[in-house]
């Protein structure tokens, strides 16, 4: 026999937590989100608009004094032709997929806690694969030429090589970012009617009601708009892996050790997820801190992403550890090299820090709930993964590179100025946007976190309640 | 979120009768004795297609069995609610991993027919010789035997935890359920992968590719959900599981044989262009080999069958939700994993082209009568679905 005591300590674990807490319910998730942009811009918010749009004014400097001189104020050289501008394009191309992923394939496996962090993570994704889609542009060094890369019709005399993976990046690119503005868009609309329908100047009700595009959540509404969602989903979810597996496919159609190898596309695409789930964890948990959010963005949604984030470092970890195993029983000795020399060579420490420490085994302090439920230490694996994402994609493509086949053909890479700033400006450009996207737009998804309370349901009653709840009802404490 | 709760009840176990299904049980035996009994005669008239057409039909169940086993892992790792109705079934198939380590010794005794690096001495190949201290014969021999000792606790365990809890629906159990399951997936990860390095990509030990081990686990793992449809539709037909098992769940099986498709191909696809792209010898001379001949048509098959066709009727909701159709693609899904299989180990038998020996029939009905046999034994023995479990009228009320 098992002791009753037994049985109720394994029975709470097993519970399911509400996914809003307090018995917040609908009044309160209007009042608390609407209010973040209705009220006046705090004082930290200027100061820190300010500093991140003076360094994205830098980095666009950068940029513009890149376009003007030309590439070579980059530090790219024989036979390093490739650095910075490919390693940012990657980084920030796959902090974009955590939202997409969220937002669609979360939907469609029906995880219903998505709804308190979907909205951000995708507003992030659009901001990501802006400063990503800057890299390929800039980096053909004659920029006003990048047009060439467009699928033009062949009467043009253009003739794009459809052979070339970076050909399929700007199609891959291209789709991803309409897609997922639309799938945004979308989501936002039922939002943005809210917003309309209580702003209190003129010129905020004509434009809030421009993009709300005449909602007035109508039985009918909602049928559209749920049809609509469902099929953006179903669309964005291939796009989840079909963007990084091209990205992917830069590198891996190549001959060049390291970088050829089949398993890239799921590798590069559980690291994406991995690097884009930090990056949600690294902007939602200061502003939930901020806005006094932790009833809709609670220590179980923070609890979940970490277990992603265990889940696809270790997906990363398996494709590290196939990596260097295939190099060595291919018995293939220029592969054999260039994973010795990644692990010895001269960027050694870029692998036992960036990929060793960052990427594998920081993560796998998620295995203990103590730690997923420590804010702290959530805040420190991210930032880990931040960097250490960085560091493994600067690891594959200068790794790759700066060895060649001819020890006279062996090179350093050594960024200038204008690569680090340029980097840095993309950092200011990202969190630029997302500090306007709070300002002016719901940063919660306040239409799909009313869904999951429990008043939505019809039947719903709390205990000792004869009526439900309706929307708008008085605050409960 | 409570009203069905009311509606439904607390549902009573249901019992497999066994003794109804004595004959097709005594079927089942003869039927496998006699298919293992033949290949005890192909081991002696033709050696060496027996050893090949052992080993594809040792891959083939061995692959959906490791596929059930994957399935057990998901559902506790995720602490989900759905899958807790047809959960019973898939430890129930799991626990065939045991017998699969009888049905590997041929394979080991086979192993001059089927593992040409076994044949050749230190010093001849000088790639072999740079990976000998993986592949060698005592180290293969211990690594299979951890693969198999894994498996086979594993899914011991998972069913007996499982089984307890139908006596005293202690939560507890479900807990160490879920710990068993972490601690099991990256066991599971490891053991499959180099599983598959092992027995199918040894074969040819000169040949490599880092997605081999994703390659076969897409494989296992969506036709082992269509296995599970079947298993869960054939139980329905005999009168069980019928308040149980819903359509809802069998739209959720649908829609992770729809994602399974497409990851299989993605693979596939991803594996089969890079090496194209690249074109180095070393690579493409696996490809080459399934691409010319009458494999090339086989190979068109496979990716037709097991993409484009489950692909466009999945996508679709209708099927997903009428047993009797999704049934029919289950079943097309695990044939065409059973062609996948033949095209991974085939081929290095018979180079010149598809050329289907009655050995290859001999293993596959006598392994899978015996396996069904086996089956028909262990489903009696406990309820047919977790009676006790904490979720399970969580999983009654299913709806997506």
């Amino acid at each position: 026999m098992i002791e009753g005591e037994a049985v109720a300590s394994a029975e709470k674990p097993l519970m399911r937590v509400p996914l809003v807490l307090n018995k917040r319910n609908f009044s309160w998730v209007t009042e608390r989100i609407a209010g973040v942009i209705e009220a006046n811009a705090p004082r930290w918010w200027w100061v820190a608009f300010a500093i991140t749009s003076m360094v994205a004014a830098f980095g666009l400097f950068c940029l513009g004094y890149q376009i003007s001189t030309g590439v070579g104020t980059w530090g790219l050289n024989h036979p390093v032709g490739w650095a910075w501008d490919i390693t940012n394009f990657v980084f920030w191309i796959g902090i974009g997929h955590a939202g997409t992923l969220i937002s669609a394939i979360l939907f469609l496996l029906r995880q219903k806690w998505r709804t308190s962090i979907n909205r951000a993570a995708e507003a992030m994704t659009l901001f990501a694969v802006i400063c990503a889609a800057i890299f390929p542009g800039v980096h053909v060094g004659r920029v006003w030429m990048a047009w060439y890369l467009a699928p033009l019709p062949n009467n043009y005399g253009i003739w794009p090589n459809f052979r070339s993976p970076l050909l399929w990046d700007v199609f891959a690119v291209s789709t991803y970012f309409s897609v997922s503005v639309l799938f945004w868009y979308t989501g936002l609309i039922p939002d943005l009617a809210t917003l309309r329908d209580r702003a209190k100047t003129k010129i905020k009700k004509l434009l809030y009601g421009i993009f709300a595009v005449g909602w007035r959540g109508s039985n009918r509404n909602w049928r559209h708009y749920e049809m609509a969602y469902l099929l953006l989903a179903g669309l964005s979810t291939p796009l989840v892996l079909s963007v990084h597996s091209v990205v992917s496919f830069d590198f891996a159609t190549s001959i060049i050790p390291t970088w050829h190898t089949t398993i890239f596309p799921p590798y590069f695409v559980a690291g994406a997820i991995f690097g884009g789930f930090a990056m949600v964890l690294t902007l939602l948990v200061p502003a939930r801190a901020i806005y006094k959010l932790h009833d809709i963005i609670t220590p179980q949604h923070v609890d979940k992403m970490a277990k992603i984030i265990l889940l696809t470092g270790s997906i990363v970890t398996y494709a590290y550890a196939m990596e260097f195993f295939v190099a060595w029983y291919s018995g293939n000795q220029y592969e054999k090299f260039a994973f010795y020399n990644r692990i010895f060579g001269p960027y050694w420490w870029y692998w036992w820090v960036g990929m060793l420490f960052c990427n594998m085994l920081s993560p796998q302090l998620f295995w203990f709930k103590a730690c997923r439920r420590n804010i702290y230490i959530v805040y420190f694996v991210c930032m880990c993964v931040n960097a250490g994402m960085w560091f493994e994609r600067f690891i594959i493509i200068v790794g790759g590179l700066h060895r060649d086949f001819l020890p006279s053909s062996w090179g350093m890479f050594y960024p200038t100025w204008v690569d680090i700033w340029t980097f840095i400006g993309t950092l200011g450009i990202f969190t630029s946007l997302f500090l306007l996207f709070i300002r002016y737009l719901p940063m919660i998804a306040m239409s799909e976190v009313k869904i999951v309370l429990p008043e939505a349901n019809p039947h719903h009653a709390w205990p000792g309640e004869h009526h439900p709840v309706a929307a708008g009802g008085k605050e409960r404490n | 979120m409570s009203e069905r709760a009311d509606v439904v009840p607390v549902p009573e176990g249901e019992y497999f009768e066994g003794s109804r299904f004595a004959g097709l049980s005594f079927i089942l035996a003869l039927v496998g004795l006699a298919g293992l009994a033949l290949s005890v005669v192909g081991a002696f008239v033709s050696p060496h297609q027996f050893s090949f057409s052992w080993l594809f039909a040792f891959a083939f169940y061995f692959t959906l069995l490791a596929g059930c086993f994957f399935w057990i892992i998901v559902h506790h790792v995720t602490d989900a609610e759905w899958s807790v109705v047809v959960r019973r079934q898939l430890e129930n198939l799991a626990m065939l991993l045991p017998l699969m380590a009888v049905f590997f010794i041929p394979v080991l005794l086979f192993r001059h027919h089927l593992y040409e690096w076994t044949n050749i001495a230190p010093g001849h190949d000088p790639v072999l010789d740079s990976k000998r201290a993986y592949l060698n014969w005592d180290f293969f021999v211990v690594r299979s035997i951890f693969y198999f000792v894994f498996f086979t606790s594993a899914a011991f365990l998972f069913r007996r935890f499982s089984v307890q809890q139908d006596r005293d629906g202690n939560p507890a159990y479900t807990l160490k359920m879920r710990k068993l399951a972490f601690i099991a997936l990256p066991l599971f990860g490891a053991s499959l992968t180099f599983g598959a390095y092992d027995w199918l990509l040894g074969i040819d030990y000169h040949w490599f590719s880092t997605m081999w081990g994703v390659y076969i686990f897409a494989g296992a793992a969506g036709s082992s959900m269509s296995l599970l449809v079947l298993v869960i539709t054939a139980l329905r037909k005999a009168g069980y599981l019928q308040e149980t098992v819903t359509v809802e769940h069998y739209h959720i099986m649908g829609k992770w044989m729809l994602s399974f498709t497409v990851f299989w191909a993605y693979i596939g696809f991803s594996q089969y262009m890079l090496i194209w792209y690249a074109n180095m010898p070393e690579e493409t001379e696996y490809f080459i080999r399934r691409n010319t001949e009458s494999w090339n048509a086989l190979s068109l098959f496979l990716v037709i069958g097991r993409f484009f066709v489950p692909f466009a009727i999945l996508l679709l909701r209708g099927p997903k939700k009428k047993p009797h159709r999704l049934c029919l693609i289950a079943g097309w899904i695990v044939f065409m994993q059973l062609v996948d299989i033949y095209i991974v180990i085939l081929p290095a038998l018979h180079g010149a082209g598809v050329l289907v020996s009655v050995w290859d029939f001999m293993p596959l009905i006598g392994i899978g009568a015996t396996l069904a046999f086996f089956y028909l034994r262990i489903v009696g023995k406990t309820s047919l679905f977790p009676v006790r479990d904490p979720r399970v009228l969580e999983s009654l009320r299913t709806t997506n």
